[in-house]
């Protein structure tokens, strides 16, 4: 309804930039998906009329709906606005490695947490995001170790809330 | 009336030793957390939520109700010290609170924010007592097919209408619902969408969704374009607050309150059109006018005032009928169910003592923010200076932390990652994440009752109009339609008078609060 009228202008109908463009077929697709997923589900003999269809049904109509609005509003230059924030620069580039470290980092500590136990494994995770986003890697490693062991020595004895040990399962403090 | 009694009796609960500790613990990490740059209310909650898994009902709530209010404290005293909104109903606090800190002011504008949270805050919560009881003995007699017509309110309007793109919100709204009907068919009993994948055969969290598609989503999002070097944080500077400030700042803060309760408290609230509304009639009945847009501090105290009294009313029809027309609301409502507890009508009567030991606490709450905030800015100053990449690191650890320690299987973790690669293009393409979360939420509420209301008419689907409630509410839907599209109008051009003074950035588009 109130696209940034300065970026619409810029915009001119030729340039829809194509990333934004496959989000909204994206969403279009994932509304076609749900509708045949939906005439999948089994509907019992029992059920009176609205089953469990009914309700699939139209959350995919509401998907392919809004996708193609979205669409729409793109073949208009009507584009999407970054979320903006103080920490941002939205001029920049995105950053694909930075990134990329992150979501290795996430990856590996899904991997190991239950192998290294959640402290090490979130001293892994935390050296590993705050070294991708420019903190110096021994720096963050000490913290994260720190707060690895304190968080779950809070959480385990503290609050009684179940964490794995792992590799410090002999550390009473750590193992609930 | 026998409301008071009740109320006497949560003050009972809420004034014992270790309730007085948990709502204290729930404040000061609520503020903490909700200081830090980037993290609003809802995340707030949600990072928060791992803390109360242990503990007994009433213990969990009295300190949530510290968080929530604590969350939208710190919240102010972030955008006022670094003119970064949390949530789109701080904006204009930002505005007019962190000029007036650029200009030596700073310490007046978070008094006067303070005071202006506790009074309205206050308010809001006798609005909260004297007004729920009463609806929700009217909402038990609601039959499902009106509950239907006030899920399509809370969906759509926290969709379409408070959204900066209809198509966007409406997008988010929906991939909310289908996140919403993964798993287990509660009426036939079969898996739904859910991928042939164990992890999925119970849903998708809501508590996943939240930490993931904010606390991950957002984490990716500031580090694919982080701005890098110093953050400036503006110095607490001047008097706390003359008499000058003060007789400036009550009025305000009353019309406020007026403003925020009532609007937060409809299905179709929200907190951000009552702060534009308290900013534009301030605006308006100011003797100072031209310092509006250079720091005026009515411009602080009242939509402050109204951003708080509305967190309040949005509990209204959360506790009353079990709506959630927030993204923190919709946590909550996560948090109630953790516990077996079935926000709605039934609250009061089945969970009296919880209910009303949290409403206590919301009145106590609101004075330990009183009390500990002004001495203790200091910390909060400290806190926004946190190296971003700590910072970061930290919201992640929380994250994983939450969504390891939900159910205890790292399987849950995939979940949670999926869910932020999803916030960030969300993020990244304009997509306000709010309606997803409450899509999430009300959809197998709206799915259930629909069925229900169909089952009782046999298939008739006049059922859902014919209801006297039911068809009032439409028509009340279309005429708020009409209505919030002038009042839109209206907020633009106030911000776009503000935008002539130089605005900060607002953080991301006007839908997408709470984060």
């Amino acid at each position: 309804m109130t696209e940034l009228p300065a970026r619409s202008a810029a915009a001119g109908k030729a340039r829809i930039p194509v990333p934004e463009l496959l989000m909204a077929l994206g969403v279009a697709a994932l509304g076609v998906l749900t509708l045949l997923g939906a005439t999948t589900i089994t509907v019992p003999l029992s059920a009176n009329v609205v089953g469990p269809r009914v309700f699939p049904y139209a959350v995919g109509t509401a998907l392919v709906g809004a996708g193609v609005a979205v669409v729409v509003a793109l073949v208009h230059g009507r584009l999407g606005q970054p979320e903006g924030g103080e920490d941002l620069d939205l001029t920049a580039r995105a950053d694909w490695s930075t990134v990329g470290k992150i979501l290795a980092g996430f990856v590996a500590h899904i991997l190991l947490v239950d192998r290294l136990g959640w402290a090490l494994a979130g001293a892994l995770l935390f050296a590993v995001i705050a070294w991708a986003l420019g903190a110096s890697w021994w720096k963050a490693t000490i913290i994260g170790v720190v707060l690895g062991l304190v968080i779950q020595a809070a959480f385990v004895s503290g609050l009684g809330v179940t964490l794995p040990a792992g590799l410090l399962d002999r550390v009473d403090l750590l193992n609930g | 009336m026998g409301d008071l009694g009740s109320l006497i009796d949560g003050f009972g609960t809420a004034l014992q030793p270790i309730s007085l500790l948990y709502a204290l613990i729930g404040v000061t990490l609520g503020t903490a957390v909700g200081v830090l740059p980037g993290i609003g209310p809802a995340m707030t909650v949600a990072l928060l939520l791992p803390v109360t898994y242990r503990l007994e009902p009433t213990g969990a709530f009295i300190m949530f109700a510290g968080i929530y209010y604590g969350g939208m404290y710190g919240g102010s005293t972030t955008s006022i010290l670094l003119n970064t909104p949390g949530e789109s109903a701080s904006i204009i606090t930002a505005l007019e609170g962190n000029k007036m800190a650029k200009a030596g002011r700073g310490a007046a504008a978070l008094t006067t924010a303070a005071i202006g949270s506790f009074v309205a805050g206050t308010i809001a919560t006798v609005g909260l007592t004297l007004v729920a009881p009463t609806l929700a003995d009217l909402a038990v007699r609601l039959g499902p097919q009106d509950y239907v017509a006030l899920t399509v309110v809370a969906l759509l309007t926290v969709s379409a209408l408070l959204g900066s793109s209809v198509s966007r919100g409406l997008a988010s709204l929906a991939i909310g619902l289908l996140c919403g009907l993964v798993g287990t068919d509660t009426l036939t009993g079969q898996q739904r969408f859910t991928l042939g994948l164990p992890v999925l055969a119970d849903g998708i969290d809501v508590v996943t969704f939240a930490v993931g598609v904010f606390a991950v989503g957002e984490a990716l999002w500031i580090a694919s374009r982080i701005r890098h070097g110093p953050v400036q944080v503006m110095p607490v500077g001047g008097r706390w607050m003359s008499r000058a400030d003060l007789s400036r700042s009550w009025r305000p803060w009353l019309r406020g309150s007026a403003l925020g309760f009532p609007i937060g408290a409809m299905p179709a609230g929200g907190a951000e059109i009552p702060t534009f509304m308290s900013y534009a009639l301030e605006k308006r009945l100011s003797r100072h006018k031209e310092e509006f847009g250079h720091g005026a501090i009515e411009g602080v105290a009242g939509p402050e005032a109204a951003n708080n009294a509305s967190a309040a009313g949005v509990l209204v029809p959360l506790l009353t009928l079990g709506l959630p027309t927030s993204a923190t609301a919709a946590v909550l409502i996560a948090a109630f169910q953790g516990y077996g507890i079935r926000p709605g009508p039934l609250l009061f009567q089945n969970e009296g003592t919880l209910v009303w030991a949290l409403i206590a606490s919301l009145y106590i709450g609101n004075l330990f923010l009183l009390v500990l905030n002004l001495p203790l800015v200091g910390m909060w100053v400290k806190l926004l200076q946190i190296p971003r990449p700590y910072l970061y690191a930290g919201i992640l650890l929380f994250a994983v932390l939450g969504g390891y320690s939900l159910n205890g299987i790292s399987t849950d973790l995939w979940v949670l990652l999926a869910i932020g690669i999803l916030g960030y293009a969300m993020r990244r393409f304009g997509y306000p994440i709010a309606p997803a979360v409450i899509g999430l939420i009300l959809g197998p509420i709206a799915e259930e009752q629909l069925r229900r209301a169909l089952a009782i008419s046999q298939g008739n689907p006049a059922i859902l109009i014919t209801s006297p409630f039911a068809g009032t509410v439409y028509l009340l839907l279309a005429a708020a339609a009409v209505a919030t599209v002038l009042l839109r109008r209206r907020s633009r051009r106030t911000g776009r008078a503000a935008d002539a003074v130089d605005v900060p950035t607002p953080r991301g588009t006007v839908d997408d609060q709470v984060t």
